[in-house]
């Protein structure tokens, strides 16, 4: 027995659903400055992200 | 000839994917999102969304961070640097396995009364609390007479950090403690550790060392090692936080094989009142943050399930509210733990929240305690 899995294109009829449906949406970067700032958090560190991915774990000394 | 467009698996596969998804709480809702939630399909870009948010914030405070690196300087050159913690620095025996406890102040730790079990535990490994845990660890009789591998960590560089070393137990037991200080932490609450007897340790915080030899990461750094740390100090990941960075310790300083996170739970309970959850437990502690919170949020609001999310840990069968900064977190931790080395363990012994998934081992704190010793 196989089973079938079918595939839902992105169309228009999918992305207006998208947009009736926000819940399922990412929060955009305004509304997660606004929450940062609102909620008393600014202040906590950034995360480093370097193209240098290893450099991302630490360095043994600097 | 197979269509392109049509995605066909064996029926018993289809099997296994229905219980993964069942069991990932995603009974009812469709494949499409469990296979985002599965694959992580969609958080990489809000996670790069959030990333860019927070390293904006970061930038906004760099002058008052440059300030503190240049008023701690002086006792940079003359302290210690957390290498000199690193058991590889006085042995050549790699392979012995130790274990660490990282404490955070998350709900749970409350709720399973971890602290007070830890304290009346015999673990032999090392103790490694958040700032903000230390003074509820010692009150539990968590103290570095009965855990002498005792660390304590803080990374913000906020005056406010102050106040957690100013305390009679800190007093009391500061002198058999070990505390690892980000180059930018406030003078002041350093000060405060210091005179707590707390012996200091530096290491520096990574934000800009990759941007070259003009970076606050590469400056700081040659100016630190101008006078007594020729070899440099370690610079570590901080992950945003101060749980996050304390996993980083116990892994590049302390050279741990197996790390148990408690408090860690990067999410809130559900029975947490609204009020602590919207913002971010700021309002539970005015002494801490002061009573200048503003945040808001009306439960209609079509913004609100974004903001709040709930999302079920099928480790420990409940339910965890994660806010955007603990998205933010959680989603940086769970990617670190993926890529730190296989000889690292990590478990989640936190008993809820939103830290599993893969290279994880949940388990609760009673059976980490029975099964690692050391």
């Amino acid at each position: 027995m196989k089973a079938n899995f079918n595939i839902k294109k992105n169309d228009i009829l999918s992305n207006l659903k998208n947009q009736t449906t926000p819940e399922h949406k990412e929060l955009t970067q305004e509304e997660f400055e606004e929450f940062i700032v609102k909620s008393g958090a600014k202040g906590s560190f950034m995360v480093y992200r370097s193209p240098k991915k290893e450099d991302e774990l630490g360095l043994d000394s600097l | 000839m197979p269509n392109s467009d049509e995605l066909t698996i064996d029926e018993s596969t289809l099997e296994e994917l229905t219980k993964l998804k069942n069991g990932a709480g995603y009974e009812k809702r469709t494949w499409d999102e469990w296979f985002n939630f599965a694959f992580n399909l969609e958080s990489s870009t809000a996670q790069s969304t959030l990333e860019k948010v927070m390293e904006k914030l970061h930038y906004e405070s760099f002058d008052e961070w440059v300030q503190n690196f240049a008023i701690n300087l002086n006792q940079i050159w003359n302290e210690s640097s957390a290498r000199v913690l690193d058991p590889l620095q006085s042995s050549t025996t790699h392979n012995e396995e130790h274990s660490a406890i990282v404490i955070g102040s998350g709900p749970s730790i409350k709720k399973h009364n971890h602290l007070e079990l830890i304290a009346k535990s015999d673990y032999k490994g090392s103790i490694i609390c958040g700032d903000g845990s230390l003074t509820s660890a010692l009150q539990a009789g968590i103290t570095p007479d009965k855990f002498p591998k005792f660390y304590v960590l803080t990374i913000d560089p906020l005056e406010r950090q102050r106040k957690l070393y100013d305390n009679d137990l800190v007093n009391k037991y500061g002198g058999k403690i070990n505390g690892i200080f980000s180059t930018v932490i406030h003078p002041s609450a350093v000060s405060r550790a210091r005179e707590a007897g707390i012996k200091i340790h530096w290491v520096h915080p990574l934000f800009d060392y990759g941007e070259g030899k003009k970076s606050f990461n590469q400056i700081s750094a040659l100016m630190a090692r101008a006078k007594n740390h020729k070899d440099g100090l370690p610079a570590i990941q901080i992950g945003g936080n101060v749980g996050t960075a304390a996993w980083f310790v116990g892994w590049q300083i302390l050279r741990c094989t197996v790390i148990a996170l408690v408090g860690i739970n990067h999410g809130w309970e559900e029975d947490d009142p609204w009020e602590k959850i919207i913002s971010h437990g700021r309002t539970a502690d005015p002494k801490m943050y002061g009573n200048d919170i503003s945040v808001s949020v009306d439960k209609s609001d079509p913004s609100f399930e974004k903001l709040f999310r709930k999302i079920y840990n099928p480790e420990f069968n409940c339910y965890s509210i994660v806010d955007p900064l603990y998205q933010f977190y959680s989603n940086a931790l769970k990617e670190f733990i993926i890529r730190s080395p296989k000889w690292l363990t990590t478990v989640n012994a936190t008993e809820g929240g939103s830290i599993f998934g893969e290279r994880i081992k949940c388990m609760r704190l009673r059976q980490f305690l029975d099964d690692y010793k050391k």
